[in-house]
Parts: structure tokens; C-alpha cells; sequence
């Protein structure tokens, strides 16, 4: 056991005193995060805009919209349910809010006699649960007195929550669980590179000639790996949330299971290019011919539904494409490409392939 | 004295290359054991099945009493091993290395901070292994070799590649390992180092032992006499200085001419005269005992370092 932490350990210092290592697997998805995040969101729904359609055109509803308009902090566009719908979707209204017809006159006689309380539409996106929640407080602080005014005993007027997704907030929800799932490829098909070279610099051979099994040394990479994986993770789960406002809807257990599931899957992927690549540049060849197309036509920018018919049939046998899926189902609760339980097995099997793969052609000489 | 390594009738084979051609020979508990050769003599194949890192296709090749080949992991516990190329990790200090290398092992000996100091190694204990010079790289493969206190170390090629300095340094460090009672087999192809650091030594050529016993021995059972040498002069064909009294060989060597003779006197003689025939004065003409290298030229017609 020592063993092993102690090889875990070495791999981690050399991991991490590799400076380019350390750029591929930290800074660059950060970059792609932040560069496209700011692309798409630029100027989106920071501002508390609500868009407030009145149905009712009666002096009950006016007085509602001029409590909203008193609020500070807070505009309001004037607009009608499908114009602002789409405003909406294009990320530059934060909610909207619609008064039906019907509420003067639901209004005027519950002041009378109490009846089923009226509903105020309410359109938030669910995905960006602080900004729904901060809506919320809003509605409920102008909702509260009106309430009260009104009948001074139940709610006459309650919110009616509705979802709609934002386009730009969407995207960025879409991207970073792709960005995780790139970052995950990664950072298992570059182990090929550290492991040819400590072969062709003979270190393989050496260790070869102490009493280290050679499980303990594949053990070692993949803890290693799998280490890097969950702190990646963290740390995109982390900007995402903070910078972008992407939370995490699904169970974390999940996603880190996920996660390790994708790690260990991609590094067998890595130990198959270490099986066949000879020499250090050897395996950077081939780890570039294998990541970009895992990269681009694995839905990691854009949904594989607005693919190609032919690129379609490419992203159904590629493993990121399962990894990527997966991630948005339990980070964001993005639409399925594939049921999770797929995604899973996607992986796993590839797993295995890969582990008998290598297990056949890799050399420690 | 007990045999440490036994090697009977030993082959390798690199798909039509005879890398290891029917080896055989015994190393003593606690001497410095020396296979002599140029490179691609099959010196590294040979080691390298004792080590129990490749497996022999024939022959036996036993250490410390266990078969090499059929039970390395039985004898990995037991040797040290420092191959040719040192390879280290490059990012790894040499404290962590060391005690990375200390972690393999059940039962490690000496402390990393004893091993730093043995081999002198305290000024650059921080340092990672790249930025090592290549003296003290071999130091710290040596170091490395130790970790488990091994009753017999494997060196291959120790000095290849360092300075005279740095080769003398790690001289002393071989004789220490011979002080301390450990069995030493190393590989080598400079003469100078087996004669000093060899109790015995085997002289190998395409995969064979063509000569093995002391030094002494071995330039005993080929040479009583003394080699008369000087810079080849192309008017003196080998018949004429052949010719000359005393002289029992002639051979050439990195453009020098080598007289075996019986007679120094006599031969010198014979050589001035026949270049003051030509009208030439002999170079760098001097007189010496026969070393290994002569040796090595009389088995095989050329000189190692060729």
C-alpha cells in the first residue's frame, strides 16, 4: 500500500512540476470557459429586467404593475405573452411576469368574499436557481402587501411559476459540462505521454527490476489521474458556478462518479496509445489525431441534434459523445442524447476494451 | 567460496541475432566480477537475464541460488541494479527518488539520508535529477541499486560517458562496495577500468567468453613479453619489422604499430635501423608491458575501442 502512495505521489510531483501538463489540464478549459462564457453571455439578463404583460387592462392591474415599477432595482418592459417569451429566450429578460384577464374582476370580489386566489404568471429559468429565487423575492415582496390590502385574511393572489429556457444562459449551461467532459478526455489520453517517455528513458525497465508489481504501477497512474479528474472537476464546477451562475442540479454523487468513470475510461484510452506509439513524439502524434475529433464532434460546443446526418452517426460510436451526455443529464438536467443508463454502459465497455487492448500490446521495454 | 552467480551454457536470441551465444561462468560471494567487451558484445543481455529482466531461450543463469529466468520475482528483492542509461525520474529530486526507490522494498537497508551522504550527494539532495551532472547521475543509479542492501549489486556500463574525475569517484565507490563484502558484477568496455576494479574478469565478443581469469592471468597466459609501439611508418611493411630480432607479433592499433618482443633491446635496435634505412625518425616510440587491451587485440585482431 505505501508502495503505491509513494508511486501516486511521484507521478502527482512530476505531474505537477510539468508545467504544460498543468496548462492542458487546468488553464486550457478554463480558457474555453471563460473565452466562450463571455461570447455568450455578454450583456444577457445581469440586469433585473422583468417583462410584464397585462391581459387585463383593468385599474387592479395597473396598480399591481405600479408596485412592481416602485420597486428599486427593478424594470419593467411592457410587452405581450409570445414577444416576450422570445425577448426572453434571447437572454435579455430576466423573468416575465403576465396578469390574466379576469384579475380586477377576481380581485373586486374576493374583496367581498374570499374564492380561489388568481394567479400572476410567473416565467423564470429554472436552471439559474439564484436568479429564480432572487425573482421570487420580488414578486413575494410586492405580492405580500397587495394581499394584505385586499383581504386582509388569505391570498387572493399567488405566483404561478413557469419555466422557460434562456437561450445564452442555456448555452452556458450547455458548455460546461461539455468543457468538463473535453477536460476529462484530456487529461486520460495525454497519460500516453509521460508513460512512453519514462519508457524510452528506460525508467519503465528499471522499475521493472525492483519488486514493484506491475499493477501497483498501473494502480499509480490511475489514482493519479482520477486525482487530477475530481480536482478539475471541482475547479470547473466552481468557476462555472461563480462566474457563469451554472449550478449543479443533479446528485454530485453522481456526477463524481461519472466523472471517475470518464477518467479511468479515457487513461485506458491513453495506455492504448502508449501501446502502439514508440517514442514521446510519437505519442504526441497520436494523442493529437485522437483528441481533437473526440473534441469537436462529440456535441462539446453545440447539441449533436444540429449535426449533420453523417457527423451524427461519427458522435453516436465516439465514447466523449456518452461522457459529455451524461454530464449535462446530472449536472444541468440537459435533453438526453442518450438514456444515462447508456452512458454508463458506453463507458464501461469501453473500458473494457481498452484494458484488453493494452493488456495485449503494451510494452514495458 | 561459494559461487554467487553460476552461468552455464547461456543464449539469447534477437530474432536471427545471437545476441548471447553459450555463456558460462561463475562470480565468487564477494568479488568484483568484470565482463569485458565492446559495445554490442551481449555484456547488457547477459546482465540483464541475471537481473531477471529478460528471459534466456537456453542455459541456466543461477543467483544466489535461484533461476533467473524462471523466478525473477523471487530475486528482485534481493539485487541491485544499476543499468546503463540512468534513468531517473527527471522531476523527482534525489531525496524523493530515493525514497520512492525505498518504498519497492520490504525490507529496506540504509536510510535515504545515509545513502545521500555515502555517495556524497548532500549538496544536491533538493535538486531533481535533471539538473544532475552526469557523475553525480551515476552516483545516485549506484545509490539506488543499494536501497535494499543487496548482497550483490549489477552494473551496467557504471562510467560510460564521465570524466576522468567523475570515473575515479565512482572507482571508489565500487571498491568501497567490495569492502563491505558485496558481490559486484559489472560491464564495461574501458580496459583501464577492469584492470583496476576487477578481482575477475570474462572478455566477451559477439555474444561469447573468449578469455576469462585475473588480469594477470589472462595477460600472462598470452604475452611473457613487452609491446614495442611508435607511430606507423608507411615505408616499414609489417614482413620487414616482423623480421626484426626478438619480435614475435606484429599489430596495429589507432595508428600505431605494436612489436611484441621477447627482446627490447634488440627490437628497438632493429626499428631505429630500419627507419634511419628509410630516412625516417619512429615517433611516440615507447616501451610497456602488455595490458588487457593487448589481449583483447590478440583475440580479435582489434583493438576494444575501435
Amino acid at each position: 500500500m505505501s508502495t503505491l502512495l509513494h508511486l501516486t505521489l511521484a507521478n502527482i510531483r512530476s505531474y505537477t512540476r510539468d508545467r504544460a501538463a498543468m496548462f492542458w489540464t487546468i488553464a486550457f478549459p478554463l480558457v474555453f470557459i471563460l473565452m466562450f462564457g463571455a461570447i455568450f453571455t455578454g450583456g444577457g439578463s445581469s440586469d433585473r429586467v422583468f417583462g410584464w404583460v397585462d391581459e387585463d387592462g383593468t385599474a387592479a392591474s395597473a396598480a399591481l404593475r405600479a408596485a412592481f415599477s416602485d420597486l428599486e432595482n427593478v424594470d419593467l418592459q411592457d410587452t405581450t405573452e409570445q414577444d416576450g417569451l422570445v425577448t426572453m429566450r434571447a437572454g435579455d429578460l430576466r423573468a416575465l411576469l403576465i396578469v390574466p384577464a379576469g384579475y380586477g374582476a377576481a380581485i373586486a370580489a374576493a374583496a367581498d368574499q374570499p374564492g380561489p386566489p388568481v394567479a400572476l404568471v410567473v416565467y423564470t429559468d429554472p436552471t439559474q436557481q439564484n436568479q429564480t429565487a432572487d425573482t421570487f423575492r420580488f414578486v413575494d415582496a410586492v405580492l405580500g402587501p397587495v394581499n394584505l390590502e385586499i383581504t386582509g385574511r388569505g391570498p387572493a393572489v399567488v405566483p404561478e411559476a413557469r419555466a422557460v429556457q434562456t437561450e445564452s444562459l442555456s448555452f452556458i449551461s450547455y458548455l460546461v459540462p461539455s468543457i468538463l467532459g473535453m477536460a476529462l478526455m484530456q487529461l486520460g489520453v495525454f497519460a500516453a505521454i509521460p508513460l512512453v517517455g519514462d519508457r524510452q528513458k528506460g525508467i519503465l525497465k528499471r522499475l521493472s527490476a525492483t519488486p514493484l508489481r506491475r499493477w501497483q504501477l498501473v494502480g499509480s497512474n490511475v489514482l493519479m489521474r482520477v486525482l487530477l479528474a475530481l480536482i478539475q472537476t471541482a475547479v470547473i464546477i466552481g468557476v462555472g458556478a461563480l462566474v457563469f451562475d451554472v449550478q449543479i442540479s443533479g446528485s454530485l454523487p453522481l456526477v463524481g462518479a461519472l466523472v471517475i468513470l470518464g477518467a479511468m475510461t479515457f487513461v485506458a484510452l491513453g495506455y492504448v496509445i502508449a501501446s502502439f506509439a514508440k517514442t514521446e513524439d510519437a505519442a504526441n502524434g497520436m494523442t493529437s489525431v485522437v483528441q481533437f475529433p473526440l473534441m469537436f464532434l462529440s456535441g462539446t460546443f453545440f447539441p449533436i441534434d444540429s449535426m449533420p446526418d453523417a457527423l451524427k452517426t461519427v458522435a453516436r460510436v465516439l465514447p466523449l459523445t456518452y461522457l459529455s451526455d451524461g454530464l449535462r443529464q446530472v449536472m444541468v438536467g440537459g435533453t438526453p442524447f442518450a438514456p444515462l443508463w447508456v452512458c454508463f454502459a458506453v463507458l464501461a465497455g469501453f473500458l473494457v476494451v481498452c484494458l484488453a487492448i493494452a493488456a495485449r500490446y503494451f510494452r514495458w521495454t | 567460496m561459494t559461487s554467487a552467480v553460476q552461468v552455464t551454457d547461456l543464449r539469447k536470441s534477437y530474432g536471427q541475432t545471437r545476441a548471447v551465444d553459450g555463456i558460462s561462468f561463475d562470480v565468487q560471494v564477494g568479488e568484483v566480477f568484470g565482463l569485458l567487451g565492446p559495445n554490442g558484445a551481449g555484456k547488457t543481455t547477459t546482465v540483464e537475464i541475471l537481473e531477471g529482466l529478460r528471459r534466456s531461450d537456453g542455459g541456466d543463469a543461477i543467483v544466489l541460488g535461484i533461476d533467473a529466468s524462471r523466478h525473477p520475482e523471487r530475486l528482485k528483492p534481493l539485487i541491485g541494479v544499476a543499468l546503463q542509461t540512468a534513468a531517473l525520474y527527471p522531476k523527482l529530486t534525489v531525496r524523493e527518488v530515493l525514497d520512492l526507490f525505498r518504498s519497492f522494498y520490504a525490507s529496506p537497508g540504509l536510510t535515504s539520508a545515509e545513502l545521500i551522504e555515502l555517495f556524497d550527494l548532500g549538496e544536491k539532495r533538493s535538486a531533481q535529477t535533471r539538473e544532475l551532472s552526469g557523475g553525480q547521475r551515476q552516483r545516485l543509479a549506484v545509490a539506488l541499486a543499494l536501497v535494499n542492501n543487496p548482497q550483490i549489486v549489477f552494473l551496467d556500463e557504471p562510467t560510460t560517458g564521465l570524466d576522468p574525475a567523475a570515473r575515479r569517484s565512482l572507482w571508489e565507490i565500487i571498491e568501497n562496495l567490495r569492502h563491505d563484502g558485496r558481490t559486484v558484477v559489472l560491464t564495461t568496455h574501458y580496459m583501464e577500468e577492469a584492470e583496476v576494479l576487477c578481482d575477475r574478469l570474462a572478455i566477451v565478443d559477439h555474444g561469447r567468453i573468449l578469455e576469462s581469469g585475473t588480469v594477470k592471468e589472462l595477460v600472462g597466459r598470452h604475452f611473457r613479453e613487452r609491446a614495442v609501439q611508435f607511430d606507423r611508418i608507411d615505408a616499414l611493411g609489417d614482413e620487414r619489422l616482423a623480421a626484426i630480432a626478438g619480435v614475435s607479433s606484429v599489430a596495429h592499433e589507432r595508428g600505431e604499430v605494436v612489436l611484441y618482443t621477447s627482446d627490447v633491446p634488440a627490437t628497438i635496435a632493429g626499428v631505429l635501423e630500419h627507419a634511419t634505412a628509410v630516412g625516417v625518425e619512429p615517433e611516440n616510440l615507447t616501451v610497456r608491458r602488455p595490458t588487457l587491451e593487448d589481449v583483447f587485440l590478440a583475440l580479435t585482431g582489434r583493438a576494444l575501442r575501435d
